[in-house]
């Protein structure tokens, strides 16, 4: 299977067979109107381009309902419908090769859809339209291809369902056409007709099952997949039925291939169940083992013997017991005994060590154990007085801290724990490592220690109790420190483990915002784990489990394998209703989001809510049920000048269906008390709230065709309005806004981009610039304070740049566009941010970046590269392209 | 209703004999290799570029009619009397009303 890139968005894609070919080729038109026709040559594994051409027109209005491409069933000619009242013929000529295109005039100026029929001398196409009175046909006609026009056809069918959708043309020996509309399925041809009332529902993608074209698979835009039948007798159609099959994601295409199996390719997923989607960058743990076990204080792994390669012993810690788990012959973990350990206290540190023996260090002592027959061989106890709080150990070194700030340095020998030195430091110690680092795997001669007063200490990796993590260079002969970085890994304090995974040193910072560490290139870099939080982690590499992490978290022991490189994850959370809209208040800890809830009967009107949810669990913690009619249009959380409050603020309008254009909204303003939202403050407005912005103190709302400013005004009584100051008048629809200082950048509906700016002095908005192309906007965003990235209907992106060195008034009050891409996906919103973590010293850090999401759910990014690498990397793709042709060029 | 799924196509009956329907919580993650065609065959013949004829189609349709009416006429039936007789109006054989 490959994967072939096309440098276009597909609209259409056909196979066919030409006469006298062996094999099918494929027809494929791109959005912008560009055609190729491709030939697999399945010798030298090539995609061969057999024909290409751009059947763009000047002159013509692109069609509402998107393009239609289809081929004659017996390969006379390819017919296009990409322009209002314009059919276009590519003929065949009789050796298979294609000849110069044409146009036809085609009255019908709404069409829904056009497909060939079937056994016809002359090349007819059915027609299916809507009138001027919103009624909708059928109609047929003949190509003459030596007349360069339209025939009238054999037949034609007024008066069909005003849901009518879809031709399917039918096969010999029945011919004719199914018409499909949302409420009723109808077979048409010259001398029958039949129709069968249906479930409402909008069909979206049909598959053809039998040759003959006796049955079909239908799917719908809930995911229904019904299968469709036309009963005949010989010739004859004598009636339809149809009968629901199952649901499935959303078909965009229904293929049937063989042997009872369907594909289905769906560009909407599971996507009439309502979900939120958490898309996070970094490195998965793969879950092999779980086991539900609250209040792990420590984790260790220790080896039966030094000559094993696998790890046997999981000690765990509680704070008043320890437990050991070890993998039985079935390879599950177990819980065992290691005799000479004690097991009714808390186990403060645990490490393998030489001689075949294992180490205990309690709060009390330390204990030396025989790792072949697990007895105690020797202990050290520590003076009265004196309980040890920290502690850590390697191979053959045990380091131990009591209160006073007293430092106890152990020996092990074989057998024996020899106590080799006592010191005592200025603070209290707060964390010890005495990790080896140099050539000797058993033996350092450094050991890091962190006191409990400020930052000026030695280490390599220190993590601090406020979720800070400090790193420095470590010269390992004169044990000097250097280069100290600081990074934040969350608000919990960190513990740190060192792990080995493909044979590299990774340390594992276990806290709120788990992450890797690594070195790469002479540079440490950060990784994102893709778990919520960890109190302790512990490599474990055993057999049935081999480079393992045992990782604790909250009431859970877990046991998987860390992914090499950092992905992206995406979790789903079943909402069980549409989200159109999401807010995050970091202060209330809290997603706002504004969705639709599903229907459960045809006949309800939609409502719409907002809805608060806590952001770590997702649950519903609070609802607002909108009014009848009323959409939630915007969601914002913001606050304002003179008071302390955090706010969520939320816009709508009222959808009647017989206006075309919203004239009634309202702006809501919520506070989030007791976990509950409390309405505050509503504003009517006269049209829909299409987009809030916080700007200086004030609330910026876009309302149909004006941005008006309101100031949050404090009644006599206390309580809180919103209280229009000025506005600006001079859009179709302002649909987009962004703010920056003074400025405000508005993406309209079909007007392009502007710029407004807020004159304090006069309290008013004015006009300062706007670009005069006519771009239909979906999306807009501020890349700095005089460039502005806009995406238009097109599936363009556009940055436009203010120019305020220009000569004249008319140079200045025009934005200038400087840049274009041709995306092929429809963007509907920018948001600054990255998805990878953000480091203090690295040169990535400096590139700005920009997020976007696409209608069909791609997540993009677009970064601001400096001049020089830009340079470079638009030298590499030129290189490229003359290497690396494009398919059907 | 039992019979409306019986019979299905099978054009071959080795394919999918080993599919097993996938696990739903657990997708397929196959990733197909990307094709990056070197070779020149990205290029059809030349005279396989197709564009669409220059010219306008009401020009064309103009022309048409014109070619139409300077086509000489049938000759006149036996019935009619002469020159000044009825002449019977050719109704056009397209459909499409043009102008």
């Amino acid at each position: 299977m490959l994967d072939v890139p096309i440098y276009g968005r597909i609209a259409t894609l056909e196979l066919f067979r030409p006469h006298g070919e062996t094999q099918d080729f494929l027809f494929i038109v791109t959005e912008r109107h560009k055609f190729c026709v491709l030939q697999w040559d399945a010798e030298s594994s090539e995609l061969v381009t057999r024909a290409m051409g751009d059947v763009s027109d000047r002159i013509g209005r692109p069609t509402d309902n998107g393009q239609i491409g289809i081929i004659d069933p017996d390969c006379r000619l390819i017919g296009l419908h990409l322009y209002d009242g314009l059919f276009k013929v590519i003929p065949f000529d009789n050796k298979g090769q294609l000849k110069e295109a044409f146009n036809i005039r085609l009255e019908e100026l709404q069409v829904l859809d056009i497909k060939f029929l079937f056994g016809c001398a002359k090349p007819t196409i059915a027609v299916l339209y809507q009138d001027n009175k919103d009624a909708r046909h059928v109609k047929t006609y003949e190509v003459s291809l030596k007349d360069k026009d339209f025939v009238e056809g054999p037949w034609s069918q007024n008066n069909l369902d005003n849901g009518a959708d879809l031709l399917i043309p039918v096969p010999p020996p029945l011919c004719g056409v199914l018409i499909i509309g949302e409420e009723t399925i109808v077979y048409c041809s010259a001398n029958a007709f039949k129709a069968i009332p249906i479930r409402p529902s909008i069909t979206k993608a049909y598959g053809r099952v039998d040759v003959d074209g006796s049955r079909y698979l239908l799917g719908d835009h809930a995911g229904l997949v019904h299968l469709l039948v036309i009963t005949h007798e010989k010739e004859k159609v004598t009636g339809l039925k149809i009968e629901l099959l199952g649901e499935t994601s959303i078909a965009s295409t229904i293929s049937y291939l063989d042997n009872a199996v369907v594909f289905v390719g769906s560009s909407y997923g599971d996507s009439q169940d309502g979900s939120l989607r958490i898309v996070r960058n970094g490195i998965g743990i793969n879950e092999q083992a779980s086991v539900e076990l609250e209040g792990i204080k420590g984790m260790w792994s220790l080896k039966s013997s030094v000559d094993e390669a696998f790890d046997t012993f999981l000690v765990v810690s509680f704070i008043s017991e320890t437990r050991i788990l070890a993998m039985n012959l079935e390879d599950e973990l177990e819980e065992t005994e290691i005799e000479g350990f004690l097991s009714q206290v808390q186990t403060l540190f645990c490490h393998d060590a030489v001689y075949n023996q294992l180490v205990q260090v309690t709060s009390n002592s330390v204990r030396l154990v025989s790792s072949t027959t697990r007895e105690l061989r020797d202990e050290w106890h520590a003076p009265a007085g004196f309980t040890v709080n920290v502690a850590t150990a390697n191979a053959s070194q045990v380091l131990l801290a009591t209160g006073g700030g007293h430092l106890v340095y152990l020996e092990i020998g074989d057998g024996k724990l020899t106590e080799v030195q006592h010191t005592v430091l200025e603070y209290e110690v707060s964390c010890l490592d005495i990790n080896p680092i140099s050539d000797n795997p058993n033996y350092s001669q450094l050991a890091s220690v962190g006191m409990w007063t400020d930052i000026s200490i030695s280490y390599l990796l220190c993590a601090l109790g406020d979720g800070h993590l400090l790193n420095f260079q470590l010269d390992t002969t004169t044990g000097q420190l250097k280069d100290r970085k600081k990074v934040s890994l969350g608000t919990q304090p960190i513990t740190l483990r060192t792990f080995s995974s493909k044979s590299a040193t990774h340390v594992f910072a276990a806290s709120d915002r788990p992450t890797v560490i690594y070195s790469s290139n002479k540079k440490l870099l950060y990784s994102n784990v893709n778990l919520k939080e960890v109190s302790y982690m512990c490599p474990f590499n055993s057999a049935a489990f081999p480079d393992s992490l045992a990782i604790a978290r909250e009431g859970e022991l877990t046991i998987g394998t860390i992914d090499d490189i950092q992905k992206l994850h995406i979790r789903t959370i079943p909402l069980g209703e549409h989200a159109r809209r999401i807010c995050h208040q970091e202060q209330t800890r809290t997603f706002g989001i504004c969705s639709l809830g599903n229907q459960t009967n045809a006949e309800e009107s939609e409502m719409h809510f907002v809805r608060l949810l806590d952001d770590q669990s997702f649950e519903f913690m609070s609802t607002y049920p909108l009014d009848a009619f009323e959409y939630a249009c915007s969601i914002l959380s913001c606050s304002f000048t003179d008071d302390k409050n955090v706010y969520y603020c939320v816009g709508t309008a009222y959808v009647l269906p017989e206006e075309n254009e919203p004239t009634k909204g309202r702006i809501l303003v919520f506070i989030v008390e007791d976990a509950k939202l409390q309405l505050i403050a509503e504003k009517e407005t006269k049209g829909a709230v299409y987009s809030l912005n916080a700007f200086n103190g004030k609330l910026l709302a876009a309302i149909n065709q004006k941005i008006q400013l309101y100031k949050w005004m404090l009644r006599d009584d206390g309580t809180r309005e919103l209280q229009s100051e000025c506005g600006h008048h001079g859009h179709i629809l302002a649909l987009y806004v962004q703010t920056r200082g003074d400025f405000i950048v508005v993406g309209d509906l079909m007007k392009s981009i502007s710029l407004l700016i807020y004159k304090h002095e006069e309290g008013a908005i004015e006009e300062r610039a706007r670009d005069y192309n006519a771009n239909w906007m979906s999306a807009v965003e501020i890349l700095d304070d005089d460039t502005y990235l806009g995406a238009e209907n097109n599936f363009n992106l556009l940055t436009v740049k203010k120019n305020s060195e220009g000569a004249t008034d008319e140079e200045r009050g025009r934005l200038e566009v400087v840049g274009e891409y041709h995306l092929g996906e429809f963007v509907n919103r920018f948001c600054h941010g990255s998805l990878v973590m953000r480091l203090p010293d690295s040169e990535i850090g400096q590139i700005p970046t920009v997020i976007f999401g696409t209608v069909n759910g791609m997540i993009g990014v677009i970064a601001s590269l400096p001049q020089e690498q830009y340079a470079f990397l638009e030298k590499l793709q030129s290189s490229l392209r003359k290497v690396i042709k494009g398919v059907g060029d | 209703m039992g019979s409306i799924l019986g019979d299905l196509p099978s054009f071959d009956p080795h394919n999918f004999s080993q599919h097993r329907p996938s696990d739903p919580s657990n997708p397929s993650r196959m990733v197909p290799t990307t094709y990056h065609p070197t070779h020149n065959r990205t290029l059809p013949p030349p005279h396989q570029v197709i564009t669409t004829e220059v010219k306008n189609i009401l020009i064309r349709s103009f022309y048409q009619r014109a070619e139409d009416k300077m086509r000489p006429k049938r000759p006149a039936s036996e019935h009619l009397a002469g020159e000044h007789g009825n002449k019977h109006f050719r109704a056009s054989s397209s459909s499409a009303q043009g102008l």
